[in-house]
């Protein structure tokens, strides 16, 4: 069996107890979230900062720079020292940060900021550029014919004819749907998510459609009208497919913290090691108790400010 | 049904999310197991990694956190047994600063579970800043961004990153990544540049971003969120093996028995005592359940108490 800490159980329990502190928040805000919270904050600026200064400032800049035994080294003057030297420019523009502080100086500290977000400007055209606008462009014209022969039942040829570099060549296309013998090959394959000539025509005629949505130089007539709805329909379809994806993720974390709170995510030694099972149920009998010791004083606010209530008279009730 | 509805429409939310948390504990308690078939994005990262013969390199950006854990740690360590599995080495680092203490681990059990050694089958690079510039940098040059691995230990004194200049010098480029800097930031900045191979595992939040990459091919292969762990997880431990009469060893078990050859099973080489992707999924499927089942009273009740008249 291996070799379990009293610091491993402690932080497992550690773990759940600030897990239940904050899911505390979900009965009312109360004093037991504010410490799981404010707890979260604080470790996490602290475990950044010193991650940031270990990991960046001192060996990029603080080592190189204060080397006493590279400057003093009798070798004259080299390209190494020239570099060194340059880091002086990095530290100004970090100093300069600073004077945001100071009412007179602050705006040095424009300098700075105005280096870092030319610098990232630059950094990020030119993979923009490529990554996005141009594949971006490639792929709004699918290749119809191409479409149809990747979609055919998996391993079927096809040959095409392509105009390329060299001119008009032949270029084989093998199919990659797995659905089996479909009549509906080529336009439709369920296997590779709906891919083929359907999903290519609806992809041209969405993308047109939601950009003449946004087009207002011309009047929205009768016909713009028509493609406008058709265009808001795709938007609408796009949105509810990435709010159906960001649902699953928040439950697939709550889904996590569960497996950890019933020790279902560790391996059977190290559960018997640290019982989360019992760590769950005394932390939240405790914070149980915690909230009920402390509405009874009369901590909090109105029990169903912000939670919606549930009618209590008749008169509560509309219409 | 009327008054119902009204108060429905007034419930105390807290009723919800103690639906909520009755309907994903309840599975757990009483498991049971969910049929779920594979998507091609996935099974695209799984051949990807078949297709690469024992004794290649690939790299692994780990770039999650704590946060993400549930959607992409069983992804994460699938795809290690496979590549373990396989013989394939690992280069492992990451671009986000709360990730060594969660991916180290994880990678050091599954090296240790198949007898692989430090430094010789893999290696972890540790932490580097500088989101999309480090991403830039590691493209140029390894040994430069990375001069000692987490350890302290300098690179060229491990053999199995020794000779790696260059992302493009690896033969595949796995991505686990949970936001920025992640697989969009290295589409940015290095994928189009050197025309590397990719395939990422991303959350389900950031799934739909990246389903163009896939599509254009600018990623081979995709798994978001925790479907495509449970899928991947599938795929590695549980639906390995070979299509006897066939050339192509990684076609799936569905299409060989279509095709009329036998799918001979192979089993992993490790078997991980919990599959938690695959047991997360049917615990999933009712908290959709629950979420759909609410949607749908909502809007019965919305349409049902609206003033007659008002649109």
């Amino acid at each position: 069996m291996p070799d379990f800490t009293s610091m491993d159980v402690l932080g497992a329990w550690l773990s759940i107890f600030l897990t239940l502190c904050i899911l505390s928040f979900l009965f009312e805000d109360n004093p037991i979230y504010k410490l799981g919270e404010h707890l979260f904050l604080g470790v996490s600026i602290g475990y950044s900062v010193v991650e940031i200064y270990y990991g960046v400032f001192k060996p990029n800049l603080i080592d190189k720079l204060f080397d006493r035994e590279a400057w003093q080294a009798a070798d004259g003057w080299n390209a190494a020292d020239t570099e060194r030297l340059f880091l002086v420019v990095p530290l100004i523009l970090t100093l300069l940060l600073f004077t945001k502080f100071h009412r007179k100086y602050g705006w040095l500290a424009r300098l700075p900021v105005a280096f870092v977000i030319a610098a990232y400007a630059g950094v990020k055209l030119t993979g923009e550029a490529r990554a996005h606008l141009m594949t971006g462009i490639q792929q709004s014209m699918p290749n119809l014919k191409e479409a149809w022969a990747q979609n055919l039942a998996e391993g079927r040829e096809t040959t095409l004819r392509v105009w390329g570099e060299n001119g008009w060549t032949d270029r084989v296309v093998t199919g990659t749907c797995l659905d089996g013998d479909t009549w509906y090959q080529g336009f439709w394959c369920w296997s590779n998510d709906g891919a083929g000539v359907f999903s290519a025509v609806v992809l041209v005629t969405g993308l047109i459609a939601c950009l003449l949505h946004f087009y207002f130089s011309a009047p929205h007539n009768r016909v713009m009208r028509g493609v406008s709805r058709f265009g808001i329909l795709i938007l609408m379809l796009s949105f509810g497919a990435s709010f159906g994806y960001t649902v699953m993720g928040r439950i697939s974390l709550a889904i996590g913290r569960a497996q950890e709170m019933l020790g279902l995510d560790k391996s059977a030694e190290l559960v018997a090691a640290r019982n989360p099972k019992l760590a769950t149920l005394l932390c939240l009998g405790f914070i149980i108790l915690f909230l009920g010791i402390w509405k009874k004083r009369g901590g909090g606010g109105d029990p169903d400010d912000g939670g919606g209530g549930s009618p209590k008279t008749k008169d509560d009730l509309p219409g | 049904m009327y008054r119902w509805f009204v108060r429905f429409q007034n419930m105390d939310r807290r009723w919800i999310f103690l639906g909520m948390a009755i309907a994903i504990l309840l599975p757990m308690l009483s498991p049971s197991s969910a049929s779920f078939s594979i998507d091609r994005p996935v099974r695209d990262i799984y051949e990807k990694v078949e297709s690469l013969p024992p004794g290649s390199t690939v790299y692994i950006s780990a770039d999650f956190d704590p946060g993400s854990r549930p959607e992409l740690e069983p992804f994460y360590r699938a795809v290690l047994h496979q590549l373990f599995g396989r013989d394939i080495k690992v280069v492992a680092g990451t671009l986000w600063a709360s990730a060594p203490p969660l991916v180290l681990p994880i990678l050091q059990e599954v090296a240790e579970s198949h007898g692989k050694v430090y430094g010789t089958d893999w290696c972890f690079l540790g932490f580097k800043d500088g989101k999309e510039l480090a991403i830039k940098a590691i493209g140029e040059n390894i040994p430069k961004t990375f001069p000692t691995d987490f350890y302290q230990t300098p690179i060229e004194e491990l053999p199995v990153a020794a000779g790696f200049k260059q992302l493009k010098d690896f033969n595949l480029l796995i991505l686990v990544s949970a936001g920025f800097p992640g697989i969009k930031a290295y589409v940015l900045q290095v994928q189009g540049q050197y025309d590397l191979k990719m395939v990422g595992a991303t959350t389900a939040v950031s799934g739909p971003d990246y389903i163009p990459y896939y599509k254009a091919g600018q990623l081979l292969g995709l798994s978001a969120g925790m479907p495509g762990s449970a899928q991947y997880e599938k795929l590695v431990f549980l639906d390995a093996g070979t299509c006897s009469g066939f050339e192509k060893t990684f076609l799936n078990s569905e299409s060989c028995v279509r095709a009329g050859h036998t799918w001979v099973k192979r089993p992993p080489k490790v078997m991980p005592e919990r599959l938690l992707g695959i047991e997360a999924l049917s615990v999933l499927n009712l908290g959709h359940l629950f979420i759909v089942g609410l949607i749908i009273l909502g809007n019965l009740a919305f349409f049902v108490t609206r003033p007659k008249g008002v649109e």
